[in-house]
């Protein structure tokens, strides 16, 4: 996290005083996307930086789901198990996904190179069913789609 | 003055108040369980729910009054979404009341039989959580049990400050869970949260499946643990209830500590030391009159301490700074003439304890000093050669300290290997068995009552001043 403290300086100067909760947010978005995850170390000096109780943290880490604690493979792909990516197939594409990679979804390949979750709704209802991979959409999915797109990133 | 009608009764209320103050200041009952009036305003249990005249239904902790409108607490739309926000609270609560200690004084459960009363609508299994979460090696936590009123994580962030609680996750999966750097096991004031609790969810690891509480009396009290003189309540097994069956200590135990609301000193919290005073009180007794250690019987006693008195010549005595302001004004009356007197600091801190804070804890660790120097004056003890007689009225005094050839008078109500050695031992009563005043070091005074009978042998301290003076019958 040191190394991203200039950059949050500046973020403080934009927020008025005595709001520093409302900083606890973008760090840790800015955290995520330097190290991947975000460590119990990068919680105690968010802490410490900020000057706010490490559970202000803690709570908005535990409530998105979005914030991971731990690493993930090198492609993470995150399947919709929401309403309309289901009734398109999604949850047999999910089985799909976990016969051909060997995991459960929160799992990570043994080669580190793939980790399976599954998200509720990316809001790409219409090209369901839908799974992002690391920042990407992937849309209109199907079993050779998901293929094709293995064979891509392997 | 704001103007406002509640249930057709025209109210003063206090600009700024909110409805639901101005309704229990008038006596209008309405229930809460997120509301505290000295926690901040968390509007999440929507118990308090009343409907204003042209607006709708709304909760009341959260509305100011404005002039003029008119509230309905008991109206049958009122009622309606009560009863529907209980089905909402009981969604996933376990209804385990047979096995919970916090049944008979459990708001939900008073607030279920009141405006509910019915089984769950919900045919959906309810969500399972933690039972018995280890919070501190004080509290346990069950979180099936918990509604998220958040009360306890408001009373760790905003009066203890420890910022020890939080809610993790979201949703129907919210839990209450501390934070490892800033445990709640260092919260002096952690238990506040199990009598904050609206709900059995925070369990009190010390009262745990220890009793009923319709067993069990509150007894108003003040407690002894600092100079801060918190008043409290002690909770003993109801006199009714005393069973042959029990260990008969049992019967005569303190069960539990809780505070005493007293705006004039500590508001409706006490600290854990005042939760431990089980621990601070219940060491074994002393019980028999001893001279030099060989027992023998009260008005033997009395009888050599008499002589001791009469044939000394510079006695100096060491006032207990535990004693009441009933037995510090008899022993002035008595031998305040006879003795020079000094206020002997009874206790001190523990190691690891909690020394001074601003909200309640004091550096003082007796309760009644304030009365005690204001009889016997602040010197510290002088005991110059040539002393021959020392009356030690309680604990703390170093026995290496005595003069060289000064004979002992000792009252003390616990067994301790200074007894013994006293020419004369008296053993005393304790605060919780008798009743009097304490001073605090505000000058506030307060009274407590007694709890249990005194120990057979021990003898309240306010009698044997009297009877050290002159011959007379003292009952022990």
């Amino acid at each position: 996290m040191r190394s991203l403290i200039p950059e949050f300086e500046a973020l403080r100067a934009r927020f008025p005083a005595g709001f520093a909760s409302s900083l606890v947010l973008p760090c840790l978005r800015r955290i995520q996307e330097e190290r991947g995850y975000v460590a119990d170390e990068d919680v105690e000096e968010l802490a410490a930086f900020l000057g706010v109780p490490a559970i202000q943290i803690e709570e908005v880490l535990t409530f998105y789901t979005q914030f991971r604690r731990r690493p993930v493979g090198r492609w993470h792909l995150q399947l919709c198990r929401n309403v309309s990516c289901s009734m398109r197939g999604g949850e047999r594409l999910i089985e799909h996904l976990e016969r051909r990679l060997g995991v459960r979804p929160g799992e990570t390949t043994a080669d580190g190179r793939f980790t399976l979750s599954t998200v509720e709704c990316l809001g790409s209802c219409g090209t369901a069913p839908a799974m992002m991979v690391n920042e990407r959409y992937v849309e209109s999915l199907s079993a050779e789609a998901v293929d094709a797109l293995l064979e891509e990133l392997r | 003055m704001t103007e406002i009608v509640i249930n057709d009764r025209t109210i003063d209320a206090q600009p700024g108040q909110t409805v639901l103050e101005a309704a229990l200041a008038n006596g209008i009952f309405v229930p809460t369980f997120c509301w505290h009036p000295k926690l901040s305003v968390a509007g999440n249990c929507r118990m308090c729910l009343v409907e204003v005249e042209g607006r709708g239904l709304d909760i009341a902790c959260n509305m100011p009054v404005t002039k003029g409108m008119r509230v309905l607490t008991d109206s049958p739309e009122v009622k309606a979404h009560r009863k529907a926000m209980l089905q909402f609270i009981t969604l996933n609560h376990p209804v385990d009341c047979g096995i919970c200690d916090k049944a008979g004084e459990c708001r939900l459960q008073d607030y279920h039989y009141a405006y509910n009363g019915e089984p769950s609508l919900s045919v959906e299994p309810k969500v399972r959580s933690t039972k018995y979460y280890n919070l501190s090696s004080r509290i346990l936590l069950d979180n099936e049990r918990c509604i998220l009123c958040l009360r306890c994580t408001r009373f760790t962030h905003e009066v203890s400050k420890s910022m020890a609680l939080g809610i993790e996750h979201r949703g129907d999966t919210s839990v209450i869970r501390p934070v490892a750097d800033r445990p709640l096991g260092e919260d002096p004031y952690s238990d506040n949260i199990i009598d904050l609790c609206p709900v059995g969810a925070l369990q009190s690891r010390q009262f745990l499946h220890k009793t009923r509480v319709w067993y069990l009396k509150p007894t108003p009290s003040v407690c002894p643990g600092c100079a801060r003189g918190c008043t409290i309540q002690v909770w003993h097994r109801k006199a009714e209830w005393r069973v042959k069956a029990l260990d008969p200590a049992q019967n005569n135990a303190i069960a539990r500590v809780t505070p005493l609301e007293n705006p004039a000193v500590n508001g409706p919290w006490i600290c854990n030391k005042g939760r431990d005073l089980a621990r601070l009180l219940e060491r074994q007794r002393a019980t028999e009159p001893m001279l030099r250690g060989a027992p023998t019987s009260l008005e033997g006693a009395l009888e050599r301490a008499r002589e001791l008195i009469g044939a000394a010549r510079h006695p100096v005595a060491l006032v207990s700074s535990w004693g009441s302001n009933e037995e510090l004004e008899a022993f002035r009356r008595h031998l305040g003439a006879v003795f020079t007197s000094f206020v002997k600091c009874d206790a001190v801190a523990e190691p690891g304890e909690r020394i001074e804070d601003q909200l309640l804890i004091r550096a003082d660790k007796n309760p009644n000093t304030a009365a005690a120097e204001a009889l016997f004056g602040r010197a510290e003890a002088q005991l110059p050669e040539g002393t021959d007689l020392v009356l030690v009225w309680g604990e703390g005094f170093d026995f290496a300290r005595l003069p060289r050839g000064a004979r002992v008078l000792f009252l003390n109500a616990y067994l301790q290997p200074e007894n013994g050695h006293a020419d004369v031992f008296l053993p005393i009563t304790i605060h919780t068995e008798r009743a009097g005043h304490f001073t605090n070091f505000q000058g506030v005074v307060s009274a407590f009552q007694p709890c249990f009978e005194p120990p057979r042998g021990a003898a309240h301290a306010e009698a044997l001043f009297a009877a050290l003076a002159a011959p007379a019958r003292v009952h022990a």
